[in-house]
C-alpha cells in the first residue's frame, strides 16, 4: 500500500513537473518575446536618458550641470554595462535578434 | 511501411542522437561548466543580454527556427521515393543538424556573445565579414522568393484562404492593442483571439466568401472543364497577381509597423493556429496510422525539374536536416540569453531534434496520406508542396471528425501565416541590409520604405519570373551552405581552443562539396541544358531571364563561399599560438 502511495506520488510529481515545463515552453514561444521587447524599450529609454545626462563618459562635450552630478551616485553601478552596450560594435548578424525573432 | 514506423524511427533518432551520441560530446569535448557566468549573467543589459530559463528559451529557439523548411522539403524530396528523403531527415540530423544549433550557440557563449560577423572578422579574415553579408542579402532573397511563390500562387490562389487569413491579421492587431494598449489580462486576450481567428477560417469557407474571391480571381471553366483564371502577363493570371500582390501588402506592413503592432501580435495569435493544427494532425495520425501503399521506397536517380538525387535531396530538404538559418539565431539570440553553459545542449539541440520530428510529420503528410504516389502526384506534387501538406494534414485531422474541407482551409491558413511571419521579419533584415551597405553612399536607402519597397519589387521580381522548384533548390543550397559555413567557424574555433574538432570538420566538408556541387549544378543546369531550350518555351523572355537569374545567383553564392573557404584554410593553417608562459 506504501509502495503505491508512493508510486502515485511520484507520478503526481511528474505530471506537475511535465506541465510546468510545457508551460515555459509555451510562455517561451509566445509571451517572452513580447517581454523582451519590452525590457528593451525600457532598457533603450534608460540608455537615452543617460546618454542626455552624462554623454560627457562617452566623449560627447556635454557640461556636467548641478543634478548630473546629484544623480551620478544613482547612476555609477550602471555606467560600465550603459557604456559596453552603447559602444558595442554591432553588425547585420548582431539584427538576427533584434529584426527576426 | 507503415507511418508508425516512421515515427518510431523519428523518436528512435531522438532517443540514440540526442542522449547517447550528442551528449557524450557535450561531456567529453564541449565539456560545459554550469558555474561559469555566461555572456546573459556577466553583461546583464537589459537589452540583448538577458538570462532566461532553460524550458522559456527551448520554446523561443524552436519558434525561431521552425518555418515552411521543414514542412516543404520533405513533401518536394519524396519524388525521389521516401527512403532517401527519410534516411536524410534522420541522418542529417543525428550528425549535422544538432552539431551546427549546438556549437553555434556555445561559440557565442564562450566568447562574450559575439556575432557571426564579429567571429568571421576575427577567426577567419577581415574580408569574410563583407563577404558574409553578401551571401546573407542572396540569401534573404531567396527565402522570400521561396516561401512567396507558395503564399502567392499556391495558398492565396485557393478562394477559401485569403479571408481567413485576413481575418487572422486583424485579430493578431487586435490581440496587439489588447495588450499594449489596453492592459487586458493575456489569458483573456489569448482566449477571445484564437476563438476570433477560428470563427474567421470558418467563415472563409462559406460558399458565398468563395464565389466573391472566385469572381475576383477571374476563375472560369474553360474547353477542358478545368476551371482557371486568365494570364494577365508571362503565367502570371489574374489570381496568381492578386494572391502576391496581397501577399506583399502584408509584408510592406509587418516590415514597416512597429514590430509590437503589426510582427509580433500576429505571431502571438498564429502560434496557437500552428500549434493546435500540429496537436490535431498527430492525433489523427495516430488514430488513423495508415501505410504508404504502393509508394516507392527509391523512384529514379534523377528527378525531373529537379536533378540528381545527389546533391540536389540533400538541399531540398533543408530545415529539417539541417539549416543555416539556425546558425544565426542561436548565436546572436539564444546564446546571449543561456543562463548556464549546461543548458546548451538541451536548447539547441533539444529543438533541432524535435524539428526534426516536425519534418517527419510533414513527410507522412506526403507520403501517408494519399494511399499511393499517384494520389501524391495528383495531389500537386512537389510544385504544389503546400497544397499536399494542408490536405494531409486535412486527411489527418478528418479521422477524429473534422470536415476534410475545413481541415484543408485550416492547413493553408496555418502555412500561409508561418510563411508570412517569416516573411516580414526578413524584409526587415533586407531593409537593414542595404540601409547598411549602402546607406552611406546613397542616404536615400536609409528610408524604411524605400528600403521595404526595393525589397519586396525584387521578390516581386523572382516569384513571377522563376519556377518554384528551381527557387526552393537555390535557397536550400544558400541556407545549407549558410550551415556548412558556420561549421567552418565553429571547427575553426574548436582547433583554437586544442579541442577535438573531426566531428565538425567531416559535416562541413559534406556540406560544402554538396552544397557547392547543388549550385554548380543549377548554374549548369540553367546555362548550357535549359537556356538553349529557351526558343522552344511559350515565354521565351521569362525564360531566359528566369535561367540567368538562377544562373548568376548560383555563381555568385559559389563564388563568396568558395573566398571564405579558402581565407578560412589559411587561418587552419596558422599554429595555435599559445600564451605566454609567466613566471611568479
Amino acid at each position: 500500500m506504501q509502495a503505491l502511495q508512493s508510486i502515485f506520488q511520484r507520478l503526481i510529481k511528474l505530471v506537475r513537473t511535465a506541465a510546468i515545463t510545457v508551460g515555459q515552453m509555451i510562455y517561451g514561444a509566445t509571451i517572452y518575446e513580447m517581454v523582451r521587447d519590452l525590457n528593451k524599450e525600457r532598457a533603450s529609454i534608460e540608455h537615452l536618458f543617460i546618454l542626455i545626462v552624462f554623454g560627457d563618459f562617452l566623449g560627447i562635450p556635454i557640461l556636467p550641470p548641478y543634478y548630473t552630478l546629484r544623480l551620478l551616485p544613482y547612476i555609477a553601478p550602471n555606467i560600465t554595462g550603459w557604456k559596453r552596450t552603447l559602444l558595442r560594435e554591432r553588425d547585420l548578424t548582431d539584427l538576427c535578434d533584434q529584426e527576426i525573432t | 511501411m507503415n507511418s508508425l514506423i516512421a515515427l518510431l524511427i523519428g523518436v528512435a533518432t531522438i532517443g540514440v542522437g540526442y542522449f547517447v551520441y550528442a551528449r557524450w560530446i557535450n561531456n567529453h569535448i564541449i565539456q560545459p561548466d554550469a558555474k561559469k557566468a555566461t555572456p546573459a549573467k556577466m553583461f546583464m543589459d537589459g537589452v540583448d543580454f538577458t538570462p532566461a530559463n532553460r524550458n522559456v528559451l527551448f520554446g523561443y529557439q524552436f519558434k525561431s527556427i521552425a518555418a515552411l523548411g521543414p514542412i516543404l522539403g520533405p513533401i518536394i524530396a519524396v519524388q525521389w521515393g521516401w527512403l532517401p528523403a527519410l534516411l536524410w531527415i534522420v541522418i542529417g540530423t543525428f550528425f549535422i543538424g544538432w552539431v551546427q544549433d549546438f556549437t553555434s550557440i556555445m561559440i557565442g557563449v564562450r566568447e562574450e556573445g559575439q556575432s557571426f560577423g564579429a567571429l568571421s572578422y576575427r577567426l577567419i579574415s577581415p574580408r569574410s565579414r563583407m563577404i558574409l553579408l553578401i551571401f546573407i542579402y542572396f540569401y534573404l532573397w531567396l527565402i522570400m522568393g521561396s516561401f512567396g511563390v507558395q503564399v502567392g500562387y499556391n495558398l492565396f490562389t485557393n478562394p477559401a484562404v485569403p479571408l481567413g487569413v485576413i481575418i487572422v491579421i486583424l485579430v493578431g492587431l487586435l490581440a496587439g492593442q489588447m495588450t499594449y494598449k489596453w492592459k487586458q489580462d493575456i489569458i483573456l486576450t489569448s482566449v477571445i483571439t484564437v476563438v476570433l481567428s477560428f470563427v474567421g477560417i470558418y467563415i472563409s469557407t462559406l460558399t458565398p466568401v468563395k464565389n466573391f474571391f472566385s469572381l475576383i480571381y477571374g476563375f472560369a471553366t474553360n474547353a477542358e472543364g478545368a476551371v482557371v483564371s486568365p494570364t494577365m502577363f508571362l503565367t502570371v493570371t489574374q489570381a496568381r497577381l492578386i494572391g502576391s500582390l496581397l501577399m506583399v501588402a502584408i509584408c510592406y506592413f509587418g516590415a514597416v509597423l512597429p514590430i509590437w503592432r503589426w510582427a509580433q501580435p500576429i505571431n502571438y495569435v498564429s502560434f496557437w493556429i500552428v500549434t493546435l493544427g500540429i496537436l490535431g494532425g498527430v492525433v489523427g495520425l495516430l488514430i488513423w496510422h495508415p501505410g504508404m501503399g504502393d509508394f516507392p521506397a527509391f523512384t529514379t536517380f534523377n528527378v525531373a525539374g529537379l536533378g540528381p538525387l545527389w546533391p540536389i535531396l540533400f538541399v531540398t530538404i533543408a530545415c529539417g536536416a539541417i539549416s543555416g538559418w539556425h546558425s544565426l539565431v542561436s548565436s546572436s539570440g539564444t546564446a546571449r540569453q543561456l543562463e548556464k553553459e549546461t543548458d546548451a545542449l538541451y536548447v539547441g539541440g533539444g529543438s533541432m531534434f524535435l524539428e526534426m520530428f516536425f519534418a517527419v510529420i510533414a513527410f507522412l503528410t506526403a507520403t501517408v496520406a494519399w494511399g499511393s504516389f499517384q494520389g501524391y502526384k495528383d495531389a500537386g506534387g512537389g510544385a504544389a508542396a503546400a497544397t499536399v501538406f494542408s490536405k494531409g494534414l486535412a486527411a489527418f485531422m478528418n479521422k477524429w471528425g473534422l470536415p476534410v474541407e475545413l481541415g484543408t482551409v485550416y492547413g493553408s491558413v496555418f502555412l500561409t501565416l508561418m510563411a508570412l511571419t517569416i516573411m516580414y521579419l526578413v524584409v526587415r533584415f533586407m531593409r537593414a541590409a542595404s540601409s547598411e551597405a549602402l546607406g552611406d553612399k546613397l542616404p536615400v536607402m536609409k528610408n524604411v520604405h524605400v528600403g521595404t519597397i526595393i525589397a519586396l519589387v525584387v521578390t516581386l521580381a523572382l516569384i513571377w519570373l522563376v519556377p518554384f522548384l528551381q527557387i526552393w533548390v537555390m535557397f536550400g543550397a544558400a541556407n545549407q551552405l549558410m550551415a556548412s559555413l558556420a561549421l567552418l567557424l565553429v571547427t575553426l574555433w574548436l582547433k583554437n581552443k586544442g579541442k577535438n574538432y573531426q566531428w565538425t570538420l567531416w559535416p562541413f566538408v559534406f556540406m560544402f562539396i554538396t552544397t557547392i556541387g547543388a549550385l554548380l549544378y543549377k548554374a549548369y543546369e540553367s546555362f548550357f541544358i535549359n537556356l538553349p531550350k529557351a526558343a522552344n518555351q511559350a515565354n521565351v523572355a521569362q525564360y531566359t531571364i528566369a535561367q540567368v537569374i538562377i544562373g548568376i545567383v548560383a555563381l555568385v553564392l559559389v563564388v563568396t563561399a568558395l573566398l571564405l573557404a579558402w581565407d578560412a584554410m589559411k587561418a587552419f593553417r596558422q599554429p595555435i599560438t599559445k600564451p605566454a608562459e609567466v613566471r611568479a
